[in-house]
């Protein structure tokens, strides 16, 4: 870790390039600024553009282990951050039964760490080195566990009553996600830095695809990228991300396919479009979309 | 406001004086965490000095779109204030009083105060944008403040709390009967624990807005009441009525609220005709009610009352849905007015089968309602 201090901007975002993610200046600007001050980064955008995938990459390039916590409606804090292993409490002191130890060894034992299941924050705190915690999709979560959330960043500590309160022996590197489906408090936002990530313009989206799929044919990949770009800015239900690029590319490369055509696009839009309406709009709007994207089916021209 | 001043920090601290002005929640915090950050950063890069800016300052997707602009703004008046410094100070010693402006504070004694004039006009113009008629007019942000209200009162009406229990695998109440049938097989020693809680009532709301003419001056209200419910709350069906009914769930599904408008207007054809609250309640009873209504179901009923239709009908229909629904609310924009009474014809019919009857006409009286349900 201490050798981050010396890291500068170009060396974020090579260090982020060499695993495999493409990036512009305002995201390598965020990841430095989060590690240089030691702040949760909040990275907001629509779905599929690559947000969850800065945690692991960063965890990658900081060679420690990443820790994630997936939010939904209705997680609460003994899912986040610890429970008591009951069951077997119960077997212990079943087993312990004509032990002659007195009442207060026997619960010292109980609450011990051996029956202490860590939750993923709780993990993250007590971790041997200085971990990235991942908190994905933070938007889902209910409004009481986000403000529980806030005293852990703040104070980077846990109580658990039996035991006492446990600090942090690393604080670790927070990042949070969000699709923006529920506003977050301003409470939280503060907390944090903050990075939005759009789709990606046509050069950042090749560079992530001829990355991604190495395989893939560069007449094709760019058809793809193309095309993508163009889908985008159709009304759908669901717009498709970079992980759909890249889906596609994948599919298509192992199809071996070199060039995209009519049948080809309608055969496999499945693996970009997940919504039948959407579906269907794109079917119906595909000698246009073709059209701007400049494919040519061989049997449409001659 | 912008005046320059020599060291980086001085002007990042007045740059952020300057977010603060337009809106952005920009705290000492944030002032002390940039300049820590100016500490290690190459700073001379402009491209470097902006991004580490917007990444310290900003705090959502609007202030992230937003900043780029202001950004720019900040910086050139900047510069623009480095030669307009001198020449600003010595106009504000000379400058006399001119004759226009000794009149015009004249006249604004003689006739009142002008800025009051101009509040009051601000004051009255919620209403002005309420009566137009074009859907367009309907602005996005009142859409928004709506949506958090209809929020919180979906979230009340979806948590209400059944005397019942069901099983949770959270911990929560133990559930003793179960846990003990559960651990028989170990002779009774408690290893597993059941648990359970509160079941919650699963309410499905069913809206029934009237659209005729003299509920036109709220048709802005009632669209963004309509559209902020059906987007916030799952199990909720929507219909319109003026002279007959119709269904307009599908069209409130729409994510942008504009796309909402242009549906709406391409379909409003009977919209603003006079109303007949009987004939459209009987239509919904017998088309509807058999699928959509259960004793689960919660009828709001947006209307004022004004009916040219089947008195008669209007009875019976209310009766049946009050039987056979959970509970009937009466929204009724007039009466917010303290000198309201409920005298129309078809309001007196309504009535009896009423169960909460409440003046509902902005996102205040929303706020209110919320102790109602």
């Amino acid at each position: 870790m201490s050798n981050l201090r010396t890291t500068q901007l170009q060396d974020i975002q090579n260090m982020l390039e060499q695993q495999g993610y493409i990036t512009d200046k305002s995201v390598a600007m965020s990841v430095f600024l989060s590690l240089q001050l030691n702040k949760p980064l909040l990275v907001e955008g629509p779905a599929g553009v690559g947000k969850t995938e800065i945690a692991k990459v960063m965890a990658n390039a900081l060679k420690t282990d990443l820790i994630r916590l997936q939010c939904y409606e209705g997680l609460d804090a003994t899912h986040a951050l610890y429970e008591w292993n009951y069951q077997r409490q119960l077997l212990h002191l079943k087993m312990t039964e004509h032990d002659s130890h007195s009442v207060d060894e026997k619960e010292k034992t109980i609450f011990s760490d051996a029956f202490l299941m860590k939750r993923p924050l709780l993990q993250a705190i007590t971790h041997h080195q200085k971990p990235v915690l991942l908190i994905d999709e933070i938007d889902r979560s209910d409004e009481e566990f986000e403000s529980f959330l806030l005293e852990m960043l703040s104070d980077w500590q846990i109580t658990i009553p039996e035991i006492g309160t446990m600090k942090a022996t690393f604080i670790p590197q927070v990042i949070l996600t969000s699709n923006r489906t529920r506003e977050l408090s301003e409470a939280l936002r503060r907390r944090c830095l903050y990075l939005y990530i759009d789709y990606p313009d046509f050069e950042k989206e090749w560079l992530i695809v001829k990355n991604r799929v190495p395989g893939v044919d560069a007449k094709l990949g760019a058809q793809i990228t193309r095309f993508m770009q163009e889908l985008r800015l159709l009304k759908l239900e669901k717009t498709p991300g970079i992980a759909e690029t890249i889906d596609w590319a994948v599919a298509l490369s192992v199809l071996h396919v070199d060039h995209l055509d009519k049948t080809t696009i309608e055969q496999t839009l499945g693996v970009v479009l997940k919504e039948w309406r959407d579906t269907r709009q794109v079917q119906m709007s595909l000698s246009e979309l073709m059209e701007k994207t400049k494919i040519h089916s061989k049997f449409d021209s001659p | 406001m912008i005046g320059r001043l020599t060291s980086l920090s001085k002007n990042i601290v007045q740059f952020c004086i300057f977010l603060r002005s337009k809106g952005f929640a920009v705290g000492v915090e944030e002032e002390a965490i940039m300049l820590e950050v100016l500490q290690f950063l190459d700073y001379t890069s402009y491209e470097a000095f902006f991004m580490s800016l917007k990444t310290v300052l900003c705090r959502s997707k609007t202030q992230w779109d937003a900043f780029d602009k202001l950004f720019r703004e900040y910086w050139e008046q900047v510069s623009q204030a480095v030669d307009a410094k001198l020449k600003a100070e010595t106009k504000k010693k000379k400058q006399p009083v001119s004759r226009q402006q000794q009149f015009s504070s004249l006249m604004a004694w003689m006739k009142g105060n002008k800025n009051k004039e101009a509040e009051e006009t601000a004051a009255y113009s919620m209403n002005e944008a309420l009566s137009r008629k074009d859907f367009s007019a309907v602005p996005e942000s009142e859409v928004d403040e709506l949506m958090r209200c209809i929020r919180n009162l979906s979230r009340r009406l979806a948590a209400k709390a059944n005397r019942r229990y069901e099983f949770t695998r959270k911990i929560d109440l133990p559930d003793l009967r179960k846990t003990l049938r559960r651990n028989l097989r170990r002779g009774g020693e408690l290893i597993d624990i059941i648990y359970r809680r509160p079941k919650r009532n699963r309410l499905k709301l069913l809206l029934l807005c009237d659209v005729s003419k003299s509920m036109e001056l709220y048709s802005a209200f009632l669209l963004q009441f309509m559209y902020a419910f059906q987007q916030v709350y799952n199990r909720m069906e929507t219909f319109v009525f003026s002279t007959s009914l119709k269904r307009i769930t599908p069209l409130l599904k729409q994510k942008n609220f504009h796309d909402t408008l242009e549906l709406l207007s391409t379909e409003s054809d009977g919209w603003r005709a006079g109303t007949r609250i009987g004939e459209s309640l009987h239509a919904f009873v017998e088309d509807y009610s058999r699928k959509l209504v259960d004793s689960g179901t919660i009828v709001i009923i947006l209307s004022d009352g004004w009916d040219m239709g089947n008195i008669d009908m209007l009875q019976k229909s209310m009766k049946i849905i009050q039987e056979k629904t959970k509970k009937v609310i009466w929204l009724n924009p007039l009466a917010g007015y303290a000198a309201y009474r409920p005298d129309v014809a078809g309001m007196k019919a309504a009535m009896p089968y009423i169960d909460v009857f409440a003046p509902v006409y902005n996102a205040e009286s929303l706020r209110t309602l919320t102790k109602w349900l």
